[in-house]
């Protein structure tokens, strides 16, 4: 016992966190295997086999609607078969269902990529959802009788309560799991979770009807073509599902293309995306909130494609005539993707990346002279400041992040929203990580650097 | 069909809609049943009209009608209605009706004609083939496997007759082969599936559980049918998106206005002309919109400086549409735009598309008719004289139909 305590906390605290919940989520399945083992009736082992293949299958087709929050529609299988056997006589649906969701979560992915977390953590939350929905059936549904085509409001009300609780106990779990895994992601995916909750919610008590109409019609073409129906759904949904990753690829690829015009900016959108989701996830915006403002950091420099290069690159100060063809660049994006709907509140924050909080400087639709541009405008430009000074530019080494700091604190009020400077403080010193170079505390120094290389070596 | 006058066109759809009354009330007559389940139907397909897929590039249009259409002989050989009387009266009912709507919407004759025509002549195929089936082991619905049968026969026999007619009836010019017309219709095979499987589904379910059997069959199809709606909608912003990075050489200068548009228009017309497939339609299209994006390049000062070529332009544009996972298989084709579609000397012609082919074409045209300022006829004629090796004669020829049917070759004096 005491090696094992030492043992554990000579693990790496992620995973320390992972067995937190990997240990008492797995053993509760068991138990709960057990209890309804011991206490309930065995199912019909044919029609369980069925439905278990059939539930495996769409575990196993979860498809992936938006980042990392998949969609599966085996609720809706395992509530049908659940009905099934609470109705039927002596056998449990609390057990059925429970053993059904105890094999789901092993799929062979996760085998082969030797991942234990997920699927311990899934059979838990699995078995138990499963089992309280189970206990639910049978206790309503367990002194029906033989169904009549009347007894389908009690056995909707009965896949309603089912459905929720299990859906309900499933967030739950699920939710508890992500917090102490992830205990410094505030992961944006889960703000989509309510969306998630009601669709899983009408497809059990979708598999529910099914179950009670299959009772009573005793009919084998319904599956047949509610499985049907089911398969060009999913079909879509997954091309859906391909179609908008290639979507994301595209636009990035673009972007890089841009960057791919000059060395020093490279990586610089993206790196921008990523402070301005931090910034976001320290307000606590919402996914949309946040996908927006990452796709606005994504494109705000699209204009720049079309500026001519040796003014991008240009060292030392522009003269009024660059300047005016520079600032134009911030009307171009403008311009590039007026056609493109969805993007339209995006291109409105990213035209304004250049507007200053006191209504200075320039921008297309989003910047009024005279006013302060837009809360998400204002993250996404502290997010381009910061990394324009913290990686190199042509004439300069990268600046030290104390620096950038130091110059974000100097303007804010002016160039800065305040609010957004100190929000992105906070979020950087979160995160633990160091931006730009060490050392590096002014401009002057940084030029010198970069103009003669030996300084830089000897440090 | 030639291109029909539309006093001509407003006198045949007159006479088709009399044709589907009388056909209806003579169904109506026949089918002997209570007239209150037949109106009920029709209601329901009348309805179930407002609740479409509309799938976009392919110029297909389903309802949720067809899903309450393809449910009916169900329903009504259960009801004691003589089928397919019954069924097709219905439909007559709910056709007229879903006309009248979609005239007064301001949809044209020339695109509801067709339609319409199509979608009757399929429907009464599908009703006489189902009652037809059902007799011997199928005369009753069992619930059992044997009930699918009379309906798979059946929905075949619908979407045969619907490509066939689709194929065959066009009262516009004609531009499009007959073959893209026809596969564009099975294109989107999926969605007409999924609404024939569900009313399939409240069919079979409606006698043992009654009104049950409607969330039963209306809940799986409202997740296909947001799958549809999703999946269509990323596709439009997708395109919107490419047509919109396609313009960035023009905005930034670097390219000719509107060559990228013009291009595109042709290239897919070509391609339609030629009757290739809605996915071959779709390479085409996302190409030629991206046939030029390598000129972005243009604007780093040491390119100009050492000069490049158009297939450098090609080679760049390749690399810079490669970077997306969807448009893999367009980079090759586009990087290959600029080849001739054989070389003298060779034994083997080299192996280039027909994408990049019609791309070639296309953009030539373009260039000659917009850049160098030649009448549509010269620049034609141009490429007529090109076709040795450099372009190929079958989509130059295409392209000549295709200009003649839009009535732009005009003779020239030389």
């Amino acid at each position: 016992m005491e090696s094992l305590r030492r043992r554990y906390w000579r693990l790496q605290p992620g995973v320390q966190r992972r067995l937190k919940i990997a240990v008492p989520y797995s053993v509760l399945g068991v138990l709960v295997l057990l209890l309804a083992g011991i206490y309930g009736s065995s199912p019909d082992w044919i029609i369980w086999a069925i439905f278990t293949a059939l539930y495996v299958t769409l575990e196993f087709f979860a498809v992936e609607v938006n980042d990392r929050l998949f969609h599966s529609s085996s609720i809706m299988v395992i509530m049908t078969a659940g009905v099934i056997f609470a109705i039927e006589p002596d056998s449990s649906a609390t057990l059925g269902m429970a053993l059904m969701a105890a094999v789901g979560p092993f799929v062979p992915d996760d085998f082969r990529e030797r991942r234990w977390f997920q699927p311990l953590a899934n059979f838990g939350q699995a078995v138990v959802s499963a089992a309280v929905a189970g206990l639910i059936l049978d206790l309503l549904l367990g002194n029906l009788g033989t169904p009549t085509p009347q007894s389908l409001y009690l056995i909707a009300l009965a896949a309603a309560v089912a459905s929720l609780a299990f859906t309900t106990v499933q967030t739950v779990l699920v939710r508890h799991a992500v917090q102490v895994v992830y205990p410094f992601d505030r992961l944006q995916p889960w703000s989509h979770l309510g969306m998630l909750f009601v669709s899983q919610f009408l497809m059990g008590l979708l598999g529910g009807l099914i179950g009670g109409a299959y009772l009573i019609a005793d009919v084998d073409a319904i599956l047949v073509l509610i499985i049907g129906v089911y398969g060009i759904g999913h079909m879509s949904l997954y091309a859906f599902s391909q179609l908008r990753v290639s979507h994301l690829s595209a636009i990035k690829g673009f972007v890089k293309t841009l960057e791919a015009k000059d060395m020093y900016t490279r990586g610089h959108t993206e790196r921008v995306a990523q402070f301005a989701e931090m910034i976001g996830v320290e307000y606590g915006f919402n996914g949309t909130q946040l996908e927006q403002i990452k796709w606005a950091a994504l494109i705000h420099d699209l204009g720049k494609l079309a500026v001519p290069t040796e003014l991008i690159r240009k060292r030392g100060r522009l003269d009024d005539e660059e300047y005016a063809q520079m600032k134009q660049h911030a009307h171009l994006v403008e311009e590039i993707l007026a056609e493109v709907d969805f993007l339209q509140p995006m291109v409105e924050i990213a035209s304004a990346h250049h507007s200053h909080y006191d209504g200075n400087g320039y921008g297309g639709r989003g910047h009024i002279e005279g006013k302060a541009p837009s809360l998400e405008s204002s993250i996404v430009a502290v997010a381009d400041a910061f990394d324009a000074m913290t990686s190199a530019r042509s004439y300069r080494m990268a600046l030290s992040q104390r620096y950038a700091l130091n110059e974000l604190r100097k303007h804010s009020g002016a160039q800065f929203h305040p609010d957004v400077v100190d929000m992105f403080e906070r979020a950087l010193r979160k995160s633990g990580r160091r931006w730009g170079a060490p050392h590096v505390n002014d401009e002057e120094m940084a030029r010198r650097l970069a103009e003669e290389p030996e300084l830089t070596l000897r440090g | 069909m030639a291109n029909w006058h539309p006093r001509v066109l407003s006198v045949v759809s007159w006479l088709f809609l009399l044709a589907v009354v009388v056909v209806g009330v003579y169904a109506l007559v026949a089918s002997g049943g209570p007239l209150l389940y037949i109106v009920i139907a029709a209601i329901a397909i009348v309805i179930g009209s407002m609740f479409g897929v509309a799938t976009s590039n392919s110029g297909n249009h389903f309802t949720m009608g067809l899903a309450a259409a393809a449910a009916t002989p169900f329903v009504f050989s259960g009801l004691d209605i003589t089928e397919p009387a019954g069924s097709i009266a219905s439909f007559s009912l709910g056709l007229t009706v879903v006309w009248l709507i979609r005239r007064l919407r301001g949809e044209t004759e020339r695109d509801l004609l067709p339609v319409m025509i199509r979608r009757f002549a399929g429907y009464v195929v599908y009703a006489v083939v189902y009652s037809a089936m059902r007799v011997g082991l199928f005369a009753d619905l069992s619930g059992g496997w044997q009930d699918l049968f009379p309906f798979a026969v059946a929905v075949v026999a619908w979407l045969s007759v619907e490509v066939l007619l689709r194929a065959l009836i066009v009262f516009g010019p004609r531009e499009l082969s007959r073959s893209y017309l026809a596969r564009a219709m099975l294109h989107d095979l999926n969605v007409f599936m999924g609404l024939a499987l569900t009313g399939a589904l409240f069919g079979e379910l409606f006698a043992p559980v009654g009104w049950w059997a409607l969330p039963i069959a209306l809940l799986p199809y409202s997740f296909a049918h947001s799958a549809f709606k999703r999946f269509q909608e990323t596709k439009t912003t997708y395109r919107q998106t490419i047509r919109a990075l396609a313009r960035i050489p023009e905005v930034s200068g670097l390219g000719i206005d509107g060559h990228a548009d013009r291009t595109t228009d042709t290239a897919t017309s070509i391609a339609k002309e030629m009757g290739l497939g809605p996915s071959q339609v779709e390479d085409v299209e996302y190409a030629s919109l991206m046939h030029d994006i390598g000129r972005v390049s243009l604007s780093e000062p040491q390119i100009l400086k050492m000069g490049y070529t158009d297939d450098d332009i090609a080679r760049w544009s390749a690399e810079i549409i490669a970077e997306s996972a969807y448009l893999q298989r367009v980079a090759g084709q586009v990087r290959d735009q600029y080849e001739s579609y054989r070389k003298p000397g060779e034994q083997d012609d080299p192996d280039i598309s027909i994408v990049s082919r019609i791309i070639k074409v296309s953009a030539a045209y373009d260039w000659k008719v917009h850049r160098s300022g030649m009448s549509p006829l010269a620049a034609l004629e141009d490429l007529h004289a090109g076709v040795a090796y450099e372009y190929d004669p079958d989509v130059v020829a295409s392209l000549r139909r295709l200009l003649e049917a839009r009535g732009v070759l005009r003779p020239v004096r030389v």
